[in-house]
């Protein structure tokens, strides 16, 4: 620790340890919060003090491509998908597995402490690493990225884009319904109402004619008789008893 | 500006990638072009020829042993072609051709076991109206896209490259997973928790690389090698490293503690895809452990000796207890992808005495279980696979080829002599005996007569149950899965009659570059 410490220069200390506690808060509150928007927020405040970390390690390059894409793209298209599907959406706290949620976090905590109780071991006795070129200002950051991007990683570099296909063939067979039939358009519809066969003209509404005007009511002919084309396929049609055939005397006079 | 450097890519050695994921894309552009109708055959076609093409490829990169990029003759890590590397491209490409006739399958069950639209909400009226229809064609570009994944992942020679390709065998595989027509929403369920779980261990890896690269200054499994002997930073990197990486690799590989989402997965993805996970995935897996221990991690061996011999033994012995409760054809066959596992732990333990015979073992396990499952799929009740042990009562009575084929199966899973599984399960604990493994080869053996019983229970079940009135049907399969099961029953029983040449050819092909 004190050998790292004083590696660093005193702006980078003091940049590091304000900017160190705000990253970590973001990261506890993004498994704490129980709104998702929030969440995201969080999230964002973490990506953006780590590329404030990268800057300052001398690597500009990743810094803003880490804002750009991370906190400018990725959180935003997140923050989108969020709004599609209600922002006012939260985590159910319903526990499937009684206690389930007591253990995770004991056993997330001991996974926690286990690690930074190895790491604090390990960073004391780290020695630095000799300055790498880019840090010195021999070759630009940029420059030295391109040349592993461009030789020793060169193929899983093409093969990520394999990576992003599947993720949008797979997004779009878990999302996207084919519309089967085609769309029918004005020309499609009047060629089939004017069909022969079919009748013309505007179907009659429900409770035509009739003493009721509730939607299952049948329509009735001048000669009394139900026209079956008033009747909705959805709605049951409904058997009259005789208390609601009679007259309900609508004209206004007793008898 | 790559020419002035001096980087010399060596284009044969990385045909059979280029090859596969060409014909992946290829695949996309057919989905996009060709009518509904038609689709199949083409993909079909396109699918298996490119995989033939890859396997030849392989063939004629036989004996190379260098890595595929360099500059000025000096090696770069991130793709290397060894002989393990390459004996295990050309097993995945083989089984490969064989998983995708079975994807192909379309007579046992009308339209096949995929949905023809996963977004059509499950049991909605929808979903029933394309029961009958037939399955989506996507499936094939996308198992072309793992399983060249898969061939990267066995030649990775660094850390990165492996993460790329892990990334890119699996992502293929959580969607292929939530595919399945019948019980979708178990499959979904499956797919999703393959997916959240994978994505875990993935962040697990992603971990122990950090700390890796903390330790040896270097992603690349040779350098990491060197800096367990000479390096100055705290070994602490190094053991939380390994142990990361351990997880995620451990987690695609299925060992016991990381075996949760096996059974689970395996019931409710298709049974095709299913196979494909039992028999190539496992290949990736163990090839991936193999160099990881073998190239990366050999100098330190010490330090991880002692818990991976702990991982092993539970795996062993977990898996082959729990495949003696199961009830379900399909849960028995995961629980007993478990314990194999073990066995092939002890192999990977074993370090460089034993790297020809894991292969040799995942090549027999992978074509005996592959031809397992695609005679799970042709036992059907109505519709659906009868997956219930008790729906196979009597079934030597009613359709005894199709039991005897079975019975070779469950014998040759079960390692009696004369199979496959007797030939592997013997050259590797001989091995892992040279090896001075005594205790782990024990275990495995006690381990292996418990695994049999459940299969002999099966095979019990199959000739000396009376079948039930209203017992499933043996579904007549097309050319398609009858090839896959004859090709399966053939290698069991070749490979069980007739090892030497295989095994001539693991053996030439067991060392790793740079070891």
């Amino acid at each position: 620790m004190i050998e790292l410490a004083q590696a660093a220069s005193t702006g980078e200390a003091v940049f590091f340890w304000i900017l160190a506690p705000i990253a970590l808060g973001g990261a506890v509150g993004l498994i704490l919060a129980r709104s998702a928007v929030h969440a995201a927020l969080m999230l964002a405040i973490t990506m953006m003090c780590l590329a404030v970390f990268y800057i300052m390690q001398a690597a500009p390059f990743l810094g803003f491509v880490q804002i750009m894409v991370y906190t400018g793209a990725i959180m935003m298209l997140f923050l989108f998908v969020l709004m599609l599907f209600g922002r006012d959406s939260k985590d159910s706290m319903f526990e499937t597995l009684r206690g389930q949620r007591f253990f995770a976090i004991c056993l997330g905590i001991g996974l926690a402490a286990l690690l930074s109780a190895g790491l604090a071991r390990a960073v004391s006795g780290m020695t630095m690493a000799p300055e790498a070129p880019w840090a010195t200002g021999a070759q630009s950051n940029v420059e030295a990225i391109a040349e592993a991007l461009f030789s020793t990683y060169l193929f899983p570099f093409e093969v990520v884009s394999g990576v992003l296909t599947v993720a949008a063939v797979g997004a779009l067979m878990f999302a996207h319904v084919a519309k089967k039939g085609g769309h029918r358009g004005q020309k499609e519809h009047s060629r089939e109402r004017f069909a022969p066969g079919v009748y013309p003209g505007p179907r009659p509404g429900p409770g035509v004619f009739a003493t009721s005007d509730s939607t299952a009511t049948p329509a009735l002919r001048p000669d009394g008789s139900i026209e079956p084309a008033s009747l909705s396929e959805y709605v049951p049609p409904r058997q009259l008893t005789a208390a609601e055939t009679a007259p309900k005397h609508t004209e206004g006079r007793e008898g | 500006m790559n020419e002035a450097q001096g980087l010399q890519i060596d284009w044969a050695g990385l045909a059979p990638m280029i090859i596969v994921f060409a014909a992946a894309f290829g695949g996309l552009l057919v989905e996009a072009t060709v009518p509904r109708a038609r689709r199949l055959p083409v993909q079909v076609a396109l699918a298996v020829a490119a995989l033939a093409a890859a396997f030849i490829a392989v063939v004629l990169n036989s004996g190379k042993n260098a890595a595929a990029f360099a500059i000025e003759g000096t090696g770069l890590g991130s793709v290397v072609l060894d002989g393990p590397g390459l004996f295990l491209q050309g097993t995945l490409a083989i089984l490969a051709i064989v998983a995708v006739l079975l994807l192909a399958e379309r007579r046992t069950t009308r339209g096949g076991d995929f949905v023809a639209e996963a977004a059509v909400v499950a049991d909605s009226a929808a979903d029933r109206a394309q029961q009958r229809e037939d399955g989506a064609t996507e499936i094939f570009p996308l198992t072309l896209f793992a399983v060249g994944g898969m061939m990267m992942f066995v030649t990775a020679g660094d850390l990165l490259t492996m993460f790329v390709a892990l990334e890119m065998l699996s992502l293929p595989l959580y969607l292929l997973c939530g595919l399945a027509k019948r019980r979708r929403l178990i499959s979904q369920e499956a797919a999703l928790k393959y997916f959240l779980l994978g994505a875990f261990a993935s962040a697990f890896y992603v971990y122990g690389m950090a700390m890796l690269y903390g330790f040896a200054g270097t992603v690349d499994l040779a350098g990491i090698n060197r800096a367990g002997v000479s390096s100055g930073q705290p070994r602490m990197f190094l053991y939380l490293g390994v142990a990361m990486i351990a997880v995620a690799l451990l987690f695609k590989a299925a060992a016991v503690p990381f075996h949760m989402w096996t059974p689970d997965v395996y019931t409710g993805a298709p049974t095709p895809v299913t196979a494909l996970m039992a028999a190539c995935v496992k290949v990736a897996a163990f090839g991936g452990l193999l160099r990881v221990f073998n190239v990366g991690l050999a100098s330190s061996a010490w330090d991880w000796h002692l818990i991976l011999t702990i991982i092993a033994v539970a795996t062993m012995i977990g898996g082959a207890i729990f495949a003696v409760t199961q009830r379900n054809i399909k849960r028995l066959l995961a629980y007993s992808s478990i314990a194999n596992a073990g066995y092939l732990l002890v192999g990977v333990i074993a370090l460089g005495d034993a790297v020809g015979q894991t292969m040799f073992y995942l090549a027999a396990y992978g074509f005996t279980v592959i031809a397992a499952f695609a005679v799970v799929s042709l036992v059907r009740d109505g519709d659906e696979e009868a997956t219930h042990l008790a729906r196979w009562a009597g079934l030597g009575k009613k359709s005894p080829a199709t039991a005897v084929v079975f019975t070779v199966l469950m014998l040759a899973l079960a390692g009696l002599p004369f199979t496959s599984g007797f030939t592997a399960k013997f050259s590797l604990f001989a091995a892992a005996l040279q090896a001075d493994e005594l205790g782990l080869v024990i275990v495995g053996v006690v381990s292996s007569a418990i695994l049999a019983f459940p299969y002999l229970k099966v095979v019990v079940l199959l000739w000396l149950n009376e079948p039930a009135p209203d017992a499933p049907t043996v579904n007549l399969p097309s050319p398609m899965a009858g090839t896959v099961v004859a090709a399966g029953v053939a290698a069991t029983i070749l490979l069980g009659v007739a090892p030497g040449p295989l095994l001539d050819i693991v053996d030439q092909a067991s060392v790793f570059l740079n070891t």
